[in-house]
């Protein structure tokens, strides 16, 4: 089925392009609700936020897979290592993030 | 100095906390649902209707919770809760990026669950199924986190 595994290719693309912005510290959009202002920047400080560019990476980076998938006429792997590979990475994602509270309390 | 949304923050709050309502009930049955396709059942009509109601649902209060963002940034998180409670403030973040998560599973599940077929081999009634129920096991976790933020302190409120 197409759509199934153009959604979980889509869901190991977000994951991945969730994550990394924030832990590499890539340039991404970042909004100052105090000055008001939006900057494409790598240092984020202060209350100005990063959440909405990291957002926006990884929504381009999971259309952009679902839709190389879904155009693809290359022979595809089976669904079952596809929803292990896309749980997995969202595993891994939770796994970052619960760490970095516990690290945190 | 006025936040973005700041005057309108308690009515945009009470749409999400709705909103949000309205999400844990739609992933939920679309998970349930999912189940019961993977089992063989014939609910390719639940798939269907839960499938659009789910995305629509999650798509709205993720919406409404991005515009309340900068106003529980400045006048909740830092004004606050960083200095009274941090480890409240870990919770919140841990809840933004389940949310995030949550979304491209419950999306994924969504459109895959629609595109169901009844005769559909096991193995992608399964996949459906095992997306559905990690999106709304990240939905709940990120709905009764966030019900615990605005306990302690709602945006909005001085």
């Amino acid at each position: 089925m197409r759509e199934l595994r153009a959604a979980l290719w889509g869901v190991s693309a977000f994951s991945l392009g969730y994550l990394l912005p924030g832990t590499l510290r890539l340039p991404t959009l970042a909004y100052d609700p105090v000055a008001r202002t939006l900057r494409f920047t790598a240092g984020v400080s202060g209350v100005a936020m990063r959440y909405y560019g990291d957002l926006l990476w990884a929504c381009a980076a999971g259309l952009c897979a679902a839709a190389l998938v879904w155009t693809s006429r290359r022979p595809t792997r089976p669904v079952a290592v596809l929803t292990g590979a896309a749980l997995s990475l969202v595993a891994l994602d939770v796994a970052f993030y619960l760490s970095r509270l516990l690290a945190g309390v | 100095m006025t936040v973005l949304f700041e005057r309108s923050a308690r009515a945009l709050l009470l749409v999400h906390a709705v909103l949000g309502f309205t999400a844990v009930f739609a992933v939920t049955h679309h998970a349930v649902s999912a189940l019961l396709a993977a089992r063989g059942r014939p609910v390719q009509r639940q798939l269907q209707c839960f499938g659009w109601m789910a995305p629509a649902s999650i798509v709205a209060q993720a919406l409404f919770g991005l515009a309340l963002y900068p106003v529980y940034r400045v006048r909740v998180r830092f004004a606050d809760l960083e200095r009274t409670a941090p480890a409240v403030v870990q919770l919140f973040d841990l809840k933004e990026h389940l949310s995030a998560l949550a979304l491209a599973l419950v999306i994924a599940a969504s459109v895959a669950g629609r595109a169901l077929q009844a005769d559909a081999p096991v193995a992608e009634a399964r996949s459906v199924a095992a997306l559905s129920w990690c999106g709304a096991a990240l939905v709940w976790a990120a709905a009764l986190i966030g019900l615990y933020v605005t306990a302690r302190h709602p945006v909005g409120a001085p």
